[in-house]
């Protein structure tokens, strides 16, 4: 086991995106327990930094806007960092109340070419999800963890190497209670190596059998109960805005994030999809519902993006957003492309597809069409618009037939009538049976007419055009 | 008395410090199916990679026929056609009887005519092989960008505009004016990159002309046969 530990100290203040101009805050506790957890950068930049309690921080910058913790919150964008990480390995834990996700790394070395290549994959993957992290490598949950805290730290590949590396590190980092903790401090203990040199009934008699315990699972000597992160079935991401959100802009950042967590997911379960549904919610409960369909099985999450982008500049909002929910239940293989020296049909057939889903999100469903085939005699009805050609037709030998096809319009004066004309008389089974001799003709400009006399009436109609 | 030596004149003609207009304009084209025009334009074809301005002089005179072998060539490489903003529905059965493959085809309609140019300019820049659009383009500015478009993806690109146009100046490549003659159609070539402007008269694979009789065609003789009047 090889555990890469994600600690995520800025979680609270970065599922926020809208708190990023001024000095914002996150706090947790009650009354005049209340102290801060997280703070942005404009927030740190005026020196107030996670644990000073409220009001000393009010006094020292008086425009700090303060959030109290969403824990819900917290532990959906934990969820989605966890289901994005099951792209690395099957082996995923969260522990949502201290914002770490452990991913399991020995499993997948050799597939992510040794252990650098996958630690870098990581970090850049959770940077461009917008979190910051804290990585830390150990064999034991504990162990990363603790050197996630501790950057200038080498990863810890053996247990031997990870005792070496705990030993200088301080107790303050420690998950344990903050009474023993306390309690440690005025024993005079100041490193782990100060720690770990005493017997562990010792350490039970005087601080309770937790603190034992706790080393041992840090160092390897006990297995750590912690439950696995299973992959949902399906995926389900809601994420809620802290105050409603009217500008497009303010909708991409979250909505990017969000896609983003997706592509990992789908990489994960290796799966693709040709349909997800984004709900955008407002105050009322009337919901915008965005379709987003693909023409090819698809996981990328930055051109998912473009496509909902396209999708939304068309849309227009009755209100400001207060959430977003990203929901998919049907999932197809993907499509994996092989790459091809010689031949770049296939990468143009996958950006063939991905240009026509950007029409289609942007001139809307109806607009992007493709033509196909009835067996029809009547003109009208022997043609149609498909969806996805998969064959191309009966390939039947068709009677001449102009290119262009017009609704039949009366037509007044007849031009000079050219051959013999051809009878079409069908459709009795569904109420629109016709009864028409279809005539060419050629007008004085030049042009082929196709006419047609309804035998019924004997009026004369222009149906097509030999363009 | 005896002619003057043209040894001299053709080794300078033959040699590499001479460059000749014609040699200049390496114009890149797909040939349009027809020898009459293949042989008047530049390159030998349509322009590849540039606008071609189609001006018939009413609809139905042969302005989709014209370009028909060339889609069809296209088509064949595995490459899409569009019809973008077509006046009139672009018949299926008829596009497939002469040779193109629905699977290639694609018809875009729009209720604007900004987003068809947007979308043409797409289709031109990311893989179509042709992009032929019906709009009343007017602006410089927007002919410019789809010149520009086809050029970035090769493409060939197709404006069919309304009479009358022809005399404002534009920036496409080539420029063509239909009317009709006799039982073919008269091409005036108004501009041409690299070329000439000049007329050629073509006869297009249509009904009623003097190639095709209604029986060649497999018209099948109907109950009335007495023409109306």
């Amino acid at each position: 086991m090889l555990w890469i530990c994600l600690r995520l100290p800025q979680l609270a203040i970065e599922l926020r995106p809208s708190l990023e101009s001024g000095p914002a805050a996150v706090t947790d506790g009650a009354g005049n327990r209340r102290h801060l957890i997280a703070c942005n950068e404009a927030a740190r930049d005026r020196g107030l930094c996670v644990g000073m309690d409220v009001p000393s921080c009010l006094l020292r910058e008086p425009e700090l806007r303060l959030f109290a913790r969403a824990k819900a919150d917290e532990r959906r964008a934990l969820h989605a960092v966890a289901c994005w990480g099951h792209q690395f390995t099957s082996e995923v834990c969260v522990d949502a109340p201290r914002w770490i996700v452990w991913l399991e790394a020995g499993s997948s070395l050799r597939y992510f070419d040794g252990l650098s290549s996958l630690y870098t994959r990581i970090r850049d993957g959770i940077v461009h999800l917008g979190y910051t992290a804290c990585l830390g490598v150990a064999p034991t949950q504990e162990g990363a963890a603790l050197l996630a805290l501790h950057r200038q730290v080498p990863p810890a590949l053996n247990r031997i190497e990870l005792r070496r590396c705990l030993q200088p590190l301080p107790l303050t980092g420690l998950d344990i209670a903050p009474d023993i903790a306390g309690q440690l401090q005025a024993a005079g203990l100041r490193t782990l190596a100060d720690l770990l040199e005493i017997p562990a009934a010792a350490l039970a008699r005087r601080f309770g059998p937790g603190l034992p315990r706790h080393l041992q699972c840090l160092l390897g000597e006990r297995s750590e109960p912690r439950r696995r992160h299973r992959i949902p079935p399906a995926y389900r991401r809601r994420f809620d805005f802290p105050e409603p959100v009217a500008a497009l802009e303010g909708l991409l950042f979250p909505l990017r994030r969000l896609l983003q967590e997706f592509e990992g997911y789908l990489r994960g379960r290796d799966a693709a999809i040709q349909q997800v549904t984004v709900t955008l919610c407002h105050r009322d409960p009337a919901a915008t519902v965005l379709e987003l369909v693909t023409s090819s099985p698809q996981r990328d999450g930055l051109r998912l993006f473009a496509l909902l982008r396209e999708k939304l500049e068309r849309t227009v909002l009755p209100s400001a957003v207060t959430g977003i929910v990203l929901a998919a239940t049907h999932f197809v293989p993907p499509a994996i492309m092989q790459g091809d020296f010689f031949d770049d049909r296939q990468r143009r057939n996958e950006s063939w597809s991905a240009l026509l889903d950007r029409l289609r999100a942007r001139l809307g469903e109806d607009a992007v069409r493709q033509l196909g085939l009835r067996e029809d005699h009547r003109p009208e009805h022997a043609w149609c618009i498909v969806k996805d050609i998969e064959q191309s037709g009966p390939a039947a030998e068709f009677p001449d037939r102009p290119l262009w096809l017009l609704a039949p319009r009366p037509v007044h004066s007849l031009p000079h009538l050219l051959g013999t004309p051809e009878r079409i008389e069908s459709g009795w089974w569904d109420g629109q049976d016709i009864s028409r001799d279809y005539y060419l003709a050629r007008t004085a400009e030049g042009a082929r007419w196709w006419l047609f006399r309804d035998t019924g009436t004997g009026r004369w109609y222009l149906q097509g055009l030999w363009a | 008395m005896s002619l003057p030596d043209a040894k001299p004149l053709d080794a300078l003609l033959r040699g590499p410090r001479l460059w000749r207009g014609a040699q200049l304009a390496r114009i890149e084209a797909c040939s349009t199916g027809f020898a009459a025009l293949d042989a008047r334009l530049p390159g030998g074809g349509w322009p590849v990679g540039a606008l071609t301005e189609i001006e018939p002089a009413c609809a139905g005179m042969g302005e989709l026929s014209l370009t028909l072998p060339a889609l069809r060539a296209i088509c064949r490489e595995g490459r899409s056609v569009a019809l973008v903003q077509p006046p009139y529905i672009p018949y299926a059965p008829a596009l497939l009887r002469s040779g193109l493959q629905l699977r290639s085809l694609l018809w875009i309609q729009t209720p604007s005519a900004t987003e068809a140019l947007w979308a043409a300019e797409q289709l031109l820049r990311e893989g179509a092989g042709a992009v032929l659009l019906w709009n009343a383009v007017t602006e410089d500015r927007e002919l410019r960008r789809l010149q520009l478009a086809a050029e970035t993806g090769k493409a060939c690109a197709f404006l069919y505009r309304p009479p009358g146009s022809l005399q404002h100046p534009s920036p496409a490549a080539l420029r063509v004016g239909l009317s009709a003659a006799g039982d073919g159609v008269r091409l005036e070539i108004v501009k041409a990159r690299g070329g000439h402007p000049g007329g050629v008269t073509l006869a297009l694979d249509r009904p009623g002309g003097s190639a095709a009789t209604a029986a060649e065609r497999g018209i099948r003789p109907a109950a009335c046969a007495k023409p109306p009047t």
